[in-house]
């Protein structure tokens, strides 16, 4: 993962410069931090355009490239610095890298504040319409008496505000990651005309002839095609089960199966409990439908888009958490690529399970326990931080 | 009569908040002489380490200290006041101090329906901060949204209301020249707490 920090002032000597080149050496391992200065860059006029200048296009393409962008801020007079306010008003005149970009704000100041107010500024000016950069909530990384927190080797000397800035370190890059499911173009655009979710096609074993909406379709498509039942033997790769063997073996898997084929056709499901026993609810009726018949019309995108990943290949399994059951259960909808031998693309696996009872079952086991990871939103720069305001009693 | 500077506060050569300061200047000529500075001269600010002022900042920060109050009139960008507007706040309070209790009216024009006022609450708090310590009049909102269609050909006002509205403001603003000069004066001790203000300790 590629960042860049900006130093968010343009005086020669800075802390927040320190901070970011720490933030660079020290989390090295978690993310690739290319630390930015902003002095070359001239105060903003909109009446003269400077944006082809070639250091404000550097920002850009830097950030552009960027996966995400950390800023740090000092303090001048409640807010920060005009020199970045001039580079974010040169990034939101004629070319917007920020938009939509995931931002982190950190800050250091001389004084007990650490940068609080300056902070709270900038999150409202990143949310400006002309910026509109996606900044990271929470997390405040507040560095005050800044004079003293490095060592001479430009280390931070408290191990717990090193700690807390990892945590949030970490966190942003989890937001990151966050921000770009939000922003996948499948996840925004209207692709369910990708799929033909009628299924009005017909593949090799499409059964003619029948409507495939009709109640009783599973009756009438073994009937034309003379399927076996009952006792009969099916031989299988590699094993020799009867019909019924083969019903009940399905039957007993621990999660509800549903089989759609590669036309959209809704074929199979091991049907074991009434429609509304089941985690994911299907009557018996519903087989031989085109899958758009089995859903409403506002996920068909939705739909369209899963089938295409699996489809495509792009991806062999799509997994998805259905959080309305309560908090006693934790359902995964589980789309899996069914394939042939020559790996072409006949159908999904669609597999619904309960995975709760698996985890507590693991942890009992092994003796483990969940928590929540490891992170404490209070500790580390508190030590130094005043969140309450009057801190101006100095002055 | 008072003696007021405005300052505008962008570096725009075409500006509607030049355009309501020009108006201000004229409408209120017989109850103040007020003076317009343009910053658009003024060097960017870089912390220098002498701490001293170029000489257009300290041009400005003299016509400050003569001026019996200070107008300041700002667009909004991205949702604070332009960094030309910060930069000149910046060298005021990283050298001579110079609005230090001096009484201080907000003005703003914007192109959109919110006329500044995210910009003008910015400019108050920025105008709080211990090195800058303005004595900014309360409760005196002026926005002037839609500032493009605003004023007539000869850069008056067009809204009547609005007009009325700046009166009222503006004949506050007189009074509590007086009154916050009256109390500055009673209490020095703000100018020597300021005086000793310092970026690098506090």
């Amino acid at each position: 993962m590629k960042l860049v920090g900006i130093v968010g002032s343009n005086a020669e000597f800075s802390y927040n410069r320190i901070l970011l080149n720490f933030i660079a050496k020290n989390f090295k391992k978690l993310v690739d931090v290319e630390v930015l200065d902003i002095k070359d860059v001239p105060m903003f006029n909109q009446s003269d355009d400077q944006t082809n200048s070639e250091v404000i296009q550097n920002l850009n393409n830097k950030i552009m490239q960027a996966d995400g962008v950390i800023i740090a801020t000092p303090e001048y007079n409640h807010s920060i610095t005009s020199a970045l306010q001039s580079v974010l008003e040169w990034l939101s005149f004629k070319i917007h890298p920020l938009d939509e970009k995931p931002v982190m704000i950190v800050g250091a100041s001389y004084d007990v504040q650490g940068s609080s107010r300056s902070q709270l500024h900038l999150r409202q000016i990143l949310d400006a319409p002309g910026v509109n950069a996606i900044v990271m909530p929470g997390n405040e990384f507040l560095l005050g008496e800044v004079y003293d927190a490095f060592d001479e080797d430009e280390n931070l000397k408290d191990a717990q505000t090193a700690q807390f800035l990892e945590t949030c370190i970490k966190k942003f890059i989890r937001f990151i990651n966050v921000v770009k499911v939000i922003h996948a173009p499948e996840g925004m655009q209207d692709v369910s005309d990708t799929e033909d979710l009628y299924a009005t096609g017909a593949i090799d074993t499409t059964v003619e002839g029948i409507d495939m909406s009709a109640d009783d379709w599973l009756e009438q498509a073994a009937e034309a095609t003379q399927a076996v039942e009952g006792n009969t033997y099916v031989k299988l790769n590699r094993g020799l089960l009867t019909v019924n063997q083969l019903n009940h073996f399905l039957n007993s898997m621990p999660a509800e199966l549903t089989y759609a084929d590669s036309n959209n056709q809704f074929l199979y499901y091991n049907h074991n409990m009434e429609k509304e026993d089941m985690l994911a609810g299907r009557r018996p009726e519903q087989v031989g439908s085109p899958l758009a018949e089995c859903h409403p019309e506002r996920v068909f995108s939705g739909v369209s888009w899963v089938i295409q990943q699996l489809r495509t290949g792009k991806q062999d399994v799509v997994r998805t958490q259905v959080p309305t059951h309560g908090p006693d259960k934790f359902v995964v909808h589980s789309y899996q690529a069914v394939r042939d031998d020559e790996d072409n693309y006949i159908g999904i696996n669609e597999y619904v399970q309960d995975i709760q009872p698996i985890i507590d079952w693991y942890l009992e086991q092994t003796g483990q326990q969940l928590t929540g990871g490891g992170v404490d939103a209070v500790s580390g720069a508190t030590s130094k931080v005043d969140t309450v305001a009057g801190a101006t009693v100095k002055s | 009569m008072k003696k007021f500077l405005s300052i505008l506060g962008t570096n725009s050569d075409y500006s509607t908040n030049r355009i309501l300061l020009q108006f201000i200047q004229k409408h209120f000529a017989d109850q103040a002489d007020i003076e317009i500075f343009e910053i658009k001269h003024l060097p960017a600010f870089n912390k220098p380490e002498d701490k001293t002022a170029p000489q257009e900042v300290q041009k400005l920060a003299d016509k400050i200290r003569e001026a019996d109050g200070v107008i300041i009139s700002s667009p909004e960008y991205n949702h604070s006041v332009p960094a030309i507007l910060k930069s000149t706040l910046e060298w005021l309070s990283y050298t001579n101090q110079a609005l230090i209790d001096k009484p201080v009216m907000l003005t703003g024009a914007s192109y959109g329906r919110l006329g500044s006022s995210r910009a003008q609450s910015h400019l108050r708090q920025m105008l709080d901060a211990p090195e800058l310590k303005a004595r900014i009049m309360p409760s005196s909102e002026f926005l002037i949204g839609y500032s493009l269609q605003a004023f007539d050909d000869n850069g008056t006002l067009k809204d009547q209301q609005k007009i009325e509205e700046l009166e009222q403001i503006f004949n506050d603003f007189i009074h509590f020249v007086d009154i916050t000069n009256q109390l500055v004066n009673a209490n020095e001790t703000h100018q020597k707490q300021a005086a000793n203000f310092s970026w690098e300790t506090n």
